[in-house]
């Protein structure tokens, strides 16, 4: 009988993923029409699983019985309102998937339900639909993410999140949207409409996530999928892709290393390296030099050349920060981002010192970027750098002020601390 | 050893809310729970019954009179259950109390098998 570890360990995800491919494949079948349909029939497989699996422990091969369970309930749901046709193309496929689900080779099958689940991201990611839509429609329908885990991922609530994919949907519906890959004329902007929400997607599970919440995290690593699905697809296989992947392969790498103890954040110069993923980052890498085998440089490009080189410095104080500030100097004379400049300002300290670093720091202020608290963090240690330990202390303090997050505020406590500390020592 | 019976009762509302991953996450619990007490060579079945009333069969004046289940109306039904092997009743009731029926908002009733002639 197959054991804990199987559900858990090497089966990681599977439900969360099985809910995204079943959505796919039956949605490919079946149309948009039918997305509702096709979410209940599934979650009500789901739950079946729970009570059957809990009180019998788990079947021989668990994704078979899922698919098999799923399949009767969405068939006995469909049978009053759709066409004959579609039923058995419906059946086939999915006693199909059902033998193929045990084999751990990698089938056919397999590849159409990649296949399925790329359509799926395409659709989600529709120019009709507005920015935010597209994440929680994306993460819905092809990550299998709750409403609920939505709405903890984006600080939202559940009633705006369910309402929104209710509109998104119809909005699919009312546009006709199909499950393709768009034609080559079209594949441009919309596969840049895709790299786009996986970027917010990744960011947005990397930009708090010091421990808080698991599902912040997997927002990374869900991006992170769905970017090796679009880089080992031929028509997808671009360039832009491969950076793409490669930036996220890097930062994530670090994901390990950025929450301390208790849950606190951990910044760049103190993290433990050997806590990095050395994997992620030599999967990064294969990806990054596949991403230099065209002519186009994309913003990606330049954001994965930066993350590269601290993924393959040996310490904070080894990094390349010469190219790193050049890579920077690029990137904001393609496209300008206060962000963008304010991480320049770290590399410029180290190559010409904190003085020059924190003269141009305050070039940069405005109100916008004094609500953002990075600034004061970059300006705290900057100050503390050149002498201002008043002053940096005053930062830090402003900072905490500015975030809700507790993993944040924590580090931020207690690097004022240190700072305190040093100070009255007179060091 | 004696055996005892876990009926588990289940709440009729159902968890329609939950997420994919938070289903998997309650299964992983009880299967880990039954993988303990089948290592500790206790476990001797476990098994799920089905979600309707059941049937319900009594002598009425000379006639069997068979009905659906009376439970309609009742908010926990018998959902499922666990038969395991410990020394006494004592013993019986610390397995049930890791179970993560509990947790999920269950009850377990816990009757001993009388094997006494």
């Amino acid at each position: 009988m197959p054991g804990y570890d199987q559900i858990t360990e090497s089966v990681d995800h599977l439900f969360r993923r099985h809910a995204g491919q079943m959505t796919a494949v039956l949605t490919r079948i079946f149309g948009f029409g039918k997305i509702d349909l096709i979410e209940d029939a599934i979650q009500e497989s789901m739950l079946r699983a729970l009570s059957h699996w809990s009180y019998k422990g788990l079947p021989d091969n668990p994704r078979a019985w899922l698919i098999q369970v799923a399949k009767n309930n969405i068939l006995d749901r469909l049978r009053k309102s759709s066409r004959d046709a579609d039923l058995e193309e419906g059946s086939r496929l999915l006693d199909a998937w059902a033998r193929s689900a045990g084999s751990s080779v990698d089938t056919a099958f397999e590849k159409e339900i990649r296949e399925d689940q790329l359509q799926m991201i395409f659709a989600c990611c529709h120019p009709a639909l507005t920015p935010d839509s597209r994440i929680a429609l994306t993460l819905k329908t092809v990550g299998g993410f709750s409403v609920g885990e939505i709405a903890v991922a984006f600080l939202s609530n559940k009633d705006a999140v369910a309402k929104m994919l209710v509109r998104a949907k119809k909005k699919l519906r009312d546009e006709g949207a199909r499950m393709e890959i768009p034609a080559p004329s079209e594949l441009g902007p919309r596969l840049e409409s895709v790299l786009k929400v996986l970027y917010l997607m990744f960011n947005e599970g990397y930009s708090a996530s010091g421990g808080e919440s698991a599902v912040r995290t997997d927002l990374c690593h869900e991006a992170i999928r769905l970017a090796r699905l679009l880089a080992d697809h031929p028509l997808t296989s671009q360039p832009k892709v491969h950076a793409l992947a490669a930036l996220f392969l890097f930062q994530a790498s670090r994901l390990p290393a950025r929450s301390g103890e208790g849950g606190t954040l951990t910044i760049l110069p103190d993290q433990d390296r050997s806590l990095w993923d050395r994997k992620m980052i030599a999967e990064g890498l294969r990806h990054f030099r596949s991403s230099a085998s065209g002519s186009e440089i994309s913003d990606y490009h330049l954001e994965a050349e930066i993350a590269s080189y601290h993924a393959v410095s040996e310490d904070y104080g080894s990094t390349d920060w010469r190219a790193l500030l050049e890579a920077y100097d690029r990137l904001l004379e393609r496209r300008y981002s206060q962000i963008a400049a304010l991480n320049r300002i770290i590399a410029l300290a180290e190559v010409e010192g904190p003085d020059k670093a924190l003269e141009e720091l305050q070039t940069l202020a405005d109100e916008k970027l004094e609500a953002y608290y990075p600034y004061h963090v970059t300006l705290a240690e900057l100050q503390r750098r050149t002498g201002l330990g008043e002053d940096a202390l005053r930062s830090y303090e402003f900072a905490a002020g500015l975030v809700e997050n507790e993993a944040v505020k924590r580090f931020l406590r207690k690097r004022r601390e240190e700072i305190g500390a040093k100070g009255s020592e007179g060091v | 050893m004696e055996g005892f019976m876990l009926l588990l009762h289940d709440r009729t509302t159902q968890q329609g809310d939950l997420s994919p991953e938070e289903i998997q996450g309650i299964i992983a619990e009880y299967v880990a729970w039954r993988d303990k007490i089948a290592e500790q060579g206790r476990l001797l079945g476990g098994e799920k019954l089905a979600d309707d009333d059941g049937r319900h069969l009594v002598l009425d004046d000379g006639a069997i009179r068979v009905t659906d289940g009376p439970y309609t109306e009742a908010k926990e039904v018998l959902g499922g259950y666990f038969a395991i092997k410990a020394a006494d009743y004592d013993e019986a009731v610390e397995i049930s109390k890791d179970c993560p029926h509990l947790k999920y908002g269950g009850r377990i009733e816990l009757r001993k098998i009388d094997n006494h002639r």
